[in-house]
Formats: C-alpha cells, structure tokens, sequence
C-alpha cells in the first residue's frame, strides 16, 4: 500500500483503501461511503498545461472553474448536470431567432403594414430575454458545477453535489481570492433516506495556484478542491 | 497567435463553443431588436438617418445624423424639415417644407378620428429649385411619403455611416473584429 503523503510533488496513485475512512471516527456510513475525488489519480497525459493573463480575474476565475469541473466529472466520479447552460443556450437561442425573424420581416414587409407583427416579436423578444435574466440571477446564481452520481454496494447510494464560485477582490493588501461554496447530499432509497449531508466553504488567493507568468499549478488545485469535496462527502446525516 | 484559443476551445466542448456564438449573436439580436423598437416608438421606419448631400446647408451638413419622428397626427407646416422617400427609389432625402394643402377629409374618416391628408411640396435650402423634378412624375408629396420630420441632430457622428459605405471592407473587417472578440472572449 503507498503512503499517503509523499515527499515528492508529483500526482501520486493512490487506491482507494477502507483502513483510511475506518480512522476517522465520526462517519456513521463508513462502509458505504463512495469514492472520493482525491482517490481517482488523474494521469499525466490527460494534462495539458493552463496558461492564462493573471491581471484578469474574470480568465483567473474561468481557468479553476474550468478546471474543477474536468476534475470532478471524471469517470467514476459525478456526471455533470448541464440544466443551467442548456436553458441559458435554449433561451438564449430561441430570442436570437425571435430577433432575426422579425427584423427580416421587417425589411420585407413595408413599414406601415408590418407594425403589428413586429411588435409582437419585439415583447416576445424582450419577455426572453427578461426570463433568461431572471433564471441566471434567482436560480442559477453563482453555481458552476452540479454533478449527481449513482453508486451500487448494498443499496443504491445517490449523491448530489451543487458548487458555486465566487472571486473575492483585492482589499488593503490580501490578494484576490477564489472562494467555493460546496453542497453536498448523500441518499438511499429514491431520496427518501438521507445518509449524508455536507457544506464546505474554501477560499484561496489566486495566487496559490497561479505563478507569476499565468501558468496553472493543477495538481495543487485538484487536490484542494478533492480536499474540500471529500471533506463535504463526511457530513452528518441531520 | 490564436492556438492558445484554438486549444482551450477544443477543451472546453462543444456547449461551450454554442455559448460563444450566441454571446456574439446575441449582440446582433439586442442591436436589431433596438432599431425596430425605435422605429415602432417614432412611427418611422429609419428614425436615425445620415445627410448624404450637401443640399440643407447651412442647417445640416454632409455627415449629420438626424433624429426623426412621425407621429400619425402629426400635421406638417412650412418651415419643417422632413425625410421624405420616393417610391422607386432607395435613397432618402432631407428638405423643407415649402407649402402644404390640406385635404377636405372626408366625414367617415373625421369620425374614425384619422388625421386630414395633406399634400406638400419641399426644397432643399442650398437648392436653387424646388423639389418637383425629384418626385418623378407626382406633384406633391404624400403623408405616405414622409419617413418623419427632423427633431434634433449631431453633428459630424454620421461620417462613420458614409465611411462604411464607401469603403464596405471596413464594415466587413468591424464586423469579423467584433466577432472574433465576442468568441474568444468570456464575461
């Protein structure tokens, strides 16, 4: 069996192994818990190297939001929900038809004549747009990554797990920060019986993953989002 | 140049490369869909147009951007400056009106609360001659005529209309810049 902790700083296999989950007192569903992100190994080839402009927050924030979903909806770990960009793709699509029909219509169908129908297609376009404003601010918030995934040991074992990513900026002299806020639930039985439940907060400068040229250190950040998920994954059953 | 782009787009999948292009569609979308409501507001089918010609100066000078409305009761008088179209042809023009006649309306359509018809005639105030020979063939201009009467303008800002469409590879290459910007970037 390797160790845990290696003195190297290279990605390490590590096998899943139930003597790790039996040291920890707390959990009352030890024997069912499922595969941590942190037991996967990721293997070199599957990296490519991240280089993004680290004087822009918005390309910091994209690159480890980015990078978290690939780490988290590997195989054997969650399958990532797409709901929130297919309705912003549906809505956002179907305005954008709405807009080019009218306007088309418009220019063939001499203005006095074509008022009524484009009046209707510029409320509908507007009604559209509003609710595509509205479901990205109410319901899909900051949530970059829900994942469900379905285990079979004794029972079929669902987990849902909803993350969301904030950039904190810079203030006096801390830098700016990539803060996660994990949600997490374990159940059985159709979602009847909840086995676990977790919320983790994490926060880091972005300056722990990224050097001074831009270059993503990925190790580092899978290993601290694998920590921070596994931690979620101990909650208590409330 | 654009392989780091090329790169993480083929990463990122295909939802993403979807997300991409209706950012840059829906750009477009916003633009056109507040060109028609303008015009839907104004009740004129252009409410912003280029003076093309110097024939209004010195009032208005080539380059001038015009703000037009044409509201259905509007009664027109000597002394306003109209953007008039005739059928046929594509190009509108911006003059004075010089006389008007109005029209005995008839009794059903007082009662349906329609505004009188008026007939006008115009001249651009550099012109040396009135408008009659641009009306190919009518003698008076038409409410049905009229795009809308000038409210306001600025000055100069229509320089960059006439630009792009006397050097149309400058519209084409704004256009592909903006698009290449809208797909590579993210907000």
């Amino acid at each position: 069996m390797a160790p845990r902790k290696s003195a190297n700083n290279g990605p390490e296999p590590r096998t899943p192994s139930p003597s790790r989950i039996e040291g920890v007192s707390s959990t009352s569903s030890s024997p069912e818990r499922p595969v941590g992100p942190l037991s996967i190994p990721v293997s070199a080839g599957d990296r490519e190297d991240i280089k993004v402009n680290n004087s822009n927050l918005t390309e910091l924030k994209n690159a480890l939001d980015d990078a978290l979903k690939r780490y988290l909806a590997r195989p054997e770990l969650f399958k990532q929900s797409h709901q929130h960009t297919d309705v912003r793709l549906a809505l956002g699509w179907l305005s954008v038809f709405v807009a080019a029909g009218t306007a088309l219509y418009g220019y063939k169908v001499p203005f006095g004549e074509s008022k009524p129908l484009v009046w209707i297609g510029l409320i509908t376009y507007v009604v559209l747009t509003a609710v595509q404003s509205l479901y990205a601010f109410f319901i899909e918030g900051n949530v970059i990554f829900v994942g469900r995934r379905k285990t079979f040991s004794k029972r079929i074992i669902t987990e849902r797990i909803t993350i969301s990513s904030k950039t904190e900026r810079v203030k006096n002299s801390k830098p700016p920060s990539y803060s996660l806020s994990l949600h997490y639930v374990r159940s059985t039985s159709g979602g009847k019986s909840l086995l676990a439940k977790g919320k983790k907060l994490g926060s880091q400068g972005y300056n722990t993953f990224f050097d001074g040229v831009g270059t993503l250190n990925q190790d580092k950040f899978e290993r601290w989002v694998g920590e921070l998920v596994e931690e979620a994954m101990e909650g208590k059953a409330s | 140049m654009f392989n780091e782009e090329l790169k993480s787009l083929k990463r990122l999948g295909f939802r993403h490369v979807l997300l991409q292009v209706l950012n840059f569609a829906s750009v477009i979308a916003s633009g056109l869909m507040i060109w028609k409501g303008l015009g839907l507001i104004t009740n004129s089918e252009s409410p912003i147009v280029v003076v093309l010609s110097g024939s209004m100066e010195p009032a208005f000078y080539r380059g001038d951007l015009l703000f037009l409305t044409n509201p259905s009761s509007e009664q027109y008088r000597t002394g306003d400056i109209t953007v008039y179209k005739i059928p046929g042809q594509d190009i509108p023009i911006v003059h004075r009106v010089l006389e008007t006649h109005d029209l005995v309306q008839k009794k059903k359509d007082k009662r349906a609360g329609l505004p009188a018809q008026q007939l006008m005639l115009t001249k651009g105030d550099n012109n040396a001659v009135d408008d009659v020979d641009l009306y190919r063939g009518i003698d008076f201009l038409e409410k049905k005529h009229i795009i809308g009467k000038v409210r306001g303008f600025l000055p100069y800002v229509g320089y960059v209309t006439i630009a792009m469409n006397d050097f149309p590879q400058l519209k084409y290459a704004l256009l592909g810049g903006l698009g290449l910007l809208a797909l590579i970037q993210r907000e």
